[in-house]
């Protein structure tokens, strides 16, 4: 399964960096085309737990972006009920083959952390968070509370 | 100074009496007066008409500025009498009208007109000898005389000319008036004479210098060359005399060779910077001589092409290119008169001066294709709109319809040229269906020649000018300009089409009849389609013929229809048998019109059970639970699954249904990428059809390809091993080299990375499949003409029809998000935009909103939009996530403002940010 040489060099350099963001790899050594691992945001209402998310790449990779879902539920005016996540720079009309999945992570989380009320897929947490920060964050964090991974300790 | 102005004489004397010998009087005296020059735009549809009044105001003309040449007329409109005023070429051509009109007298013209040289001392040079103004006759003919006395042509005129004075001249006087005089036209010539002309308001110089360059062919294809001219004007001696005769023959001058390494002998940019500048100059002061200098030139040229074939093909060529850069061209004069008699000389033209003429367009001339097209176009359409045609004379009996068609395939190509070509490599073998022929028809297509279709074969020659220059219409990638551009919709609206392949036909057989099935890039692809139709509907009507003739003789009748009895339960199974029992045992009855049965119904087929079943074979054999095809998501189309474990034979049949719509003139929802169309058509699959097939994948390998890096190794960390998901989900690798894992793609190697790549996608992977699918097209349309009158994007047309866009399905199936309502306001006044909307508009919405412009399978409404508020209202523009089809819409206060707002996201949509 040496073909995409290219997933597994970036899997160890990701495991090797030790990203803070991102823990707990797991790959099925079967099928290097789907990763799991967790998200662990800074910002509130986000830092009080971790999210589970899941890097399904195409067999072209990397000619083809990867697509990324949450598999925890998260409160966020631009992840939608199902963990659908719309992240421009794996939409098809802007990847570059060239961008390296440590980078997709860190997007990922700077959008988990800074919301996009300008270009939501759940309006009406945009309009939220937008008219009412107080209600929404207080919204946010429970949401985070109940539904939530722990966050790793170390 | 004065040997310049002579020359000039002599050139323009050597015009008259070409004009004047070349008319018909007393034809021409008593058709009613056309005001032709005056550019009063004539409806009188004979063109030998205009002709003829044309040359009758030329001769009034030369007359009024230059005499009959007889020192002792009489005539006061003739300036040899004297009794004329001086005029400026302008005046002559308004009071030549004026005469033409009062039908004034005309004297005889000389066949000699040496004294006509006298006339002249109107000009400003004041000497005039014979010896001078023989001159330049004299060399111009120098390289081609002959002992033909003949003086109705001008060339021959000068010939005339020349045994009484070329002895009196010295070898270095020729050079002399040769380099002196200017009458070759340059770049910095023409804008002396436009400036002097503005300082002086005195258009007579430019006049004169235009009037003897454009009319020449030799002159004319002298000017504007590449540095030559300059290099010379320097020391004068043998060596020029050499220089020049060796040029006025041919392209073969070795000096001239060393010129034209970089190109032709011509210099394109200098000329059409030389014409630029003209149109400085206010265009009342040259233009009416401008016209007659013009139409003499294409007479001169015709004459040349079809008498005296004096001319080397380049120096005619070089004169169509810079007659072609005339700026005013598509202004009403130069439309009326000039470009007919352009068009009627370029029909001259041999197929390989066509394709030389091609290839300096094309290469030389980009920038100025548009404009040939677009004057040729608007030609024929006020030829068109202006004629009422009959089914006596048709517009393929009207010649400035039908030789400026010509002339535009000569555009047609070069425009090809121009364009992004690949490399012939790419095509593929053509299909060869060994057709078991009916030996009974075979004899009974002596008997009755009309019957046989065979005829067809031939008439799908390749056209002579594609072959001379190695295009084909399938290499084009991207043409310089688009190819619906060609189309002429006026005259493909005008065509009867069943008369147009009677002439198609007939064509083979004399070759006298013009076709525009030959032409195909003038019709619009609906007026092809027409075509087709007729051609489809005689060759069946034919067959069922054959069929009763075949129960007169006495034999077995054969069926004259294709018949096809299914059971509605089990649809595929049934019509794939039986299809493919027809297709091993009698592949001709393939090309009868289709009856089909379903068991049990009473329904006879007049077309309407055979669309139902086309649609509904259609309907289940594109469907992926079938397992022949693939769905693929990202850009609405349908794919041959290389896994597929049905055998050829389907694949065929598949093709043979697809073929069969098209012949019976059904249109399928079939959603096949272009490329299929383009294989279909006999081309290879390329790299740049994967825009088409997966643009994602497009662009992300064109990023590779763009890629500069020397780091690409390492960035990339790919190899010659790829991976692709079958149907079923699993990921399968496949080496594109022998052992290309461990062959890592580099700077060196990224392009024939991508081109395997391409080609295992689009040709290798499905390979068994589309071969079976081709080869059951072809077994049905390999008779018709459909492969050379249509390009594959128009194939498209006439298996899926146009694009329509059902937006109220669409309306229907729309979900709301984020508090809207399907009777909010703005939802309201959004879909009655959406509904005013043009086609265009339309498709770019749905681009806009979903990344692609395809229509899904089964409409619109599978496309699962959702309209979603974005907030109150605001400054921003609508967005949208084209990942899941949502359209993000603020709430806005006016109609107005949506529409606006709407209309400038949808219309600037390239890229993608968050705002």
């Amino acid at each position: 399964m040496a073909a995409t040489r290219r997933l597994q060099k970036e899997l160890n350099d990701i495991r090797q960096s030790g990203l803070k963001s991102f823990r707990d790899i797991q790959v099925d050594e079967s099928n290097i085309l789907t990763w799991q691992g967790l998200i662990v945001p800074d910002n509130p209402p986000y830092n009080k737990g971790a999210f589970r998310i899941e890097i399904n790449f195409p067999a072209e990779y990397p000619f083809k972006p990867p697509k990324i879902s949450f598999k925890t539920k998260i409160y966020h005016p631009n992840i939608d009920e199902k963990g659908q996540v719309c992240l421009p720079i794996i939409s098809a009309e802007n990847w570059k083959p060239a961008t390296k999945t440590d980078q997709v992570i860190q997007a990922l989380v700077a959008l988990v952390n800074d919301p996009e009320p300008e270009h939501p897929l759940r309006a009406e947490l945009a309009e939220e968070f937008l008219k009412d920060r107080k209600k929404f964050t207080k919204n946010a964090e429970e949401f985070t509370k109940k539904h939530s991974e722990k966050r790793p300790t170390d | 100074m004065n040997s310049k102005s002579e020359t000039d004489e002599a050139s323009r004397g050597s015009e008259a009496s070409s004009s004047n010998n070349s008319s018909t009087p007393s034809n021409s005296k008593n058709q009613p007066p056309v005001g032709l020059c005056a550019g009063s735009g004539s409806n009188n549809p004979h063109i030998m008409k205009r002709a003829a009044a044309r040359q009758l105001i030329e001769r009034y003309f030369y007359q009024l500025l230059d005499g009959c040449g007889n020192p002792n007329c009489d005539n006061k409109y003739c300036a040899s009498s004297g009794e004329a005023r001086n005029l400026t070429p302008n005046e002559a051509a308004a009071e030549a009208i004026k005469l033409f009109y009062k039908e004034a007298r005309l004297c005889d013209t000389l066949p000699n007109k040496v004294p006509r040289t006298e006339a002249s001392t109107c000009d400003s040079s004041a000497s005039a000898t014979c010896t001078n103004s023989n001159v330049k006759g004299k060399s111009s003919v120098e390289s081609k005389q002959s002992d033909s006395a003949s003086c109705s042509v001008s060339p021959a005129d000068n010939k005339k000319d020349k045994p009484e004075t070329s002895h009196n001249l010295t070898h270095e006087d020729k050079e002399n008036v040769i380099y002196d005089n200017g009458s070759t036209l340059t770049e910095e010539r023409i804008y002396e004479l436009c400036d002097e002309c503005l300082q002086t308001k005195n258009p007579e110089p430019l006049i004169r210098a235009l009037g003897e360059a454009f009319t020449q062919p030799t002159i004319l294809s002298k000017c504007f060359q590449r540095k030559i001219i300059e290099r010379d004007s320097g020391n004068k001696g043998e060596k020029k005399s050499d220089k020049e005769s060796e040029a006025m023959c041919s392209s073969s001058d070795p000096d001239k060779d060393v010129d034209s390494v970089m190109g032709p002998g011509l210099d394109v940019a200098s000329c059409q910077r030389a014409l630029q500048y003209l149109t400085k100059v206010p265009s009342e002061y040259y233009s009416s001589a401008f016209v007659i200098a013009l139409t003499t030139l294409a007479e001169n040229i015709e004459i040349d092409l079809r008498i005296t074939k004096n001319l080397s093909m380049d120096d005619i060529v070089y004169c169509f290119v810079i007659a072609f850069e005339v700026p005013d061209l598509g202004c009403s004069d130069y439309l009326e008169i000039a470009l007919p008699a352009m068009c009627h000389a370029a029909q001259h033209l041999s197929v390989k001066a066509q394709a030389k003429l091609a290839r300096l367009w094309g290469q030389h001339c980009k920038e100025s294709l548009r404009h040939i097209l677009e004057t040729i176009q608007q030609l024929i359409t006020l030829r068109v709109i202006s004629t009422n045609y009959s089914r006596t004379f048709q517009v393929q009996d009207d010649d400035s319809v039908t030789m400026a068609t010509k002339l535009m395939k000569i555009v047609y190509y070069a425009n090809m040229l121009a364009g992004v070509m690949e490399p012939s490599s790419l095509r593929e073998e053509p299909v060869v269906i060994a057709s078991q022929l009916d030996p009974l028809g075979d004899a009974l297509d002596h008997l009755y020649p009309l019957s046989s279709i065979k005829s067809f074969k031939e008439a799908q020659q390749e056209d002579p000018l594609a072959i001379e220059l190695d295009v084909n219409v399938l290499d084009v990638r991207k043409p310089y300009l688009p190819f619906e551009e060609f189309y002429n919709e006026p005259l493909s609206d005008t065509i009867e089409m069943d008369i147009d392949l009677a002439n198609c036909k007939t064509e083979v057989a004399n070759g006298r009849k013009f076709s525009f099935l030959k032409y195909p890039f003038v019709l619009t692809a609906a007026t092809k389609s027409l075509g087709l139709y007729y051609e489809n509907r005689i060759r069946m009507f034919s067959e069922r013929r054959v069929s009763l003739l075949h129960a007169v003789v006495g034999a077995a009748p054969p069926m004259p229809f294709l018949r096809l009895k299914v059971r509605r339960s089990h649809l595929i199974d049934d019509a794939l048998v039986e299809l493919e029992m027809i297709a091993m045992e009698r592949a001709l009855d393939l090309k009868k019109q289709l009856v089909v049965e379903f068991e049990g119904e009473q329904g006879v087929d007049e077309g309407g059970v055979s669309k139902e079943f086309f649609q509904l074979v259609v309907e289940q054999i594109f469907n992926a639970d079938y397992g022949m095809f693939t769905h693929r998501a990202d850009s609405q189309t349908v794919w041959f699954n290389p896994t597929s474990f049905e055998t050829e034979a389907q694949f065929t049949l598949i093709g043979i249904v697809l073929g069969l719509a098209i012949y019976n003139n059904i249109i399928l929802a079939v959603n096949f990428p272009m490329v299929v169309y383009r294989k279909l058509m006999g081309r290879k699959g390329s790299f740049e059809d994967l825009a088409d097939w997966n643009l994602t994948l497009y662009n992300g390998l064109k990023d590779m390809l763009n890629y500069t890096g020397s780091d690409l190794e390492e960035v990339y960390y790919q190899t010659f091993r790829i991976c692709y998901t079958d149907v079923f989900g699993s990921n399968i690798f496949h080496d594109l080299k022998e052992n290309g894992d461990d062959i890592f793609v580099t700077q060196d190697n990224k392009q024939e990375f991508v081109e395997l790549y391409a080609d295992f996608l689009l040709n290798k992977s499905v390979e068994t499949q589309f071969k079976a699918f081709r080869r059951g097209f072809a077994m049905v349309t390999d008779e018709s003409q459909l492969g050379t009158l249509f390009r594959p994007e128009e194939v498209e047309m006439l298996v899926c029809g146009s694009k329509n866009f059902d937006f109220n399905e669409l309306e229907k199936s729309t979900e709301y998000d984020g508090g809207y309502t399907p009777d909010s306001q703005t939802i309201k006044d959004f879909w009655s935009i959406v509904h005013s909307l043009s086609l265009e508009d339309k498709r770019k919405l749905l681009q806009f909103t979903t990344g692609s412009d395809r229509v899904p399978v089964g409409g619109l409404s599978h496309l699962k939009l959702v309209i979603a508020r974005n907030g109150p209202d605001c400054d921003r523009l609508p967005a949208a996530h084209t990942c899941f089809n949502v359209l993000l819409l603020p709430e806005y206060d006016s109609k107005e403002k949506l529409q606006d707002r709407l209309m400038k996201a949808i219309s600037y949509s390239k890229g993608f940010g968050l705002l």
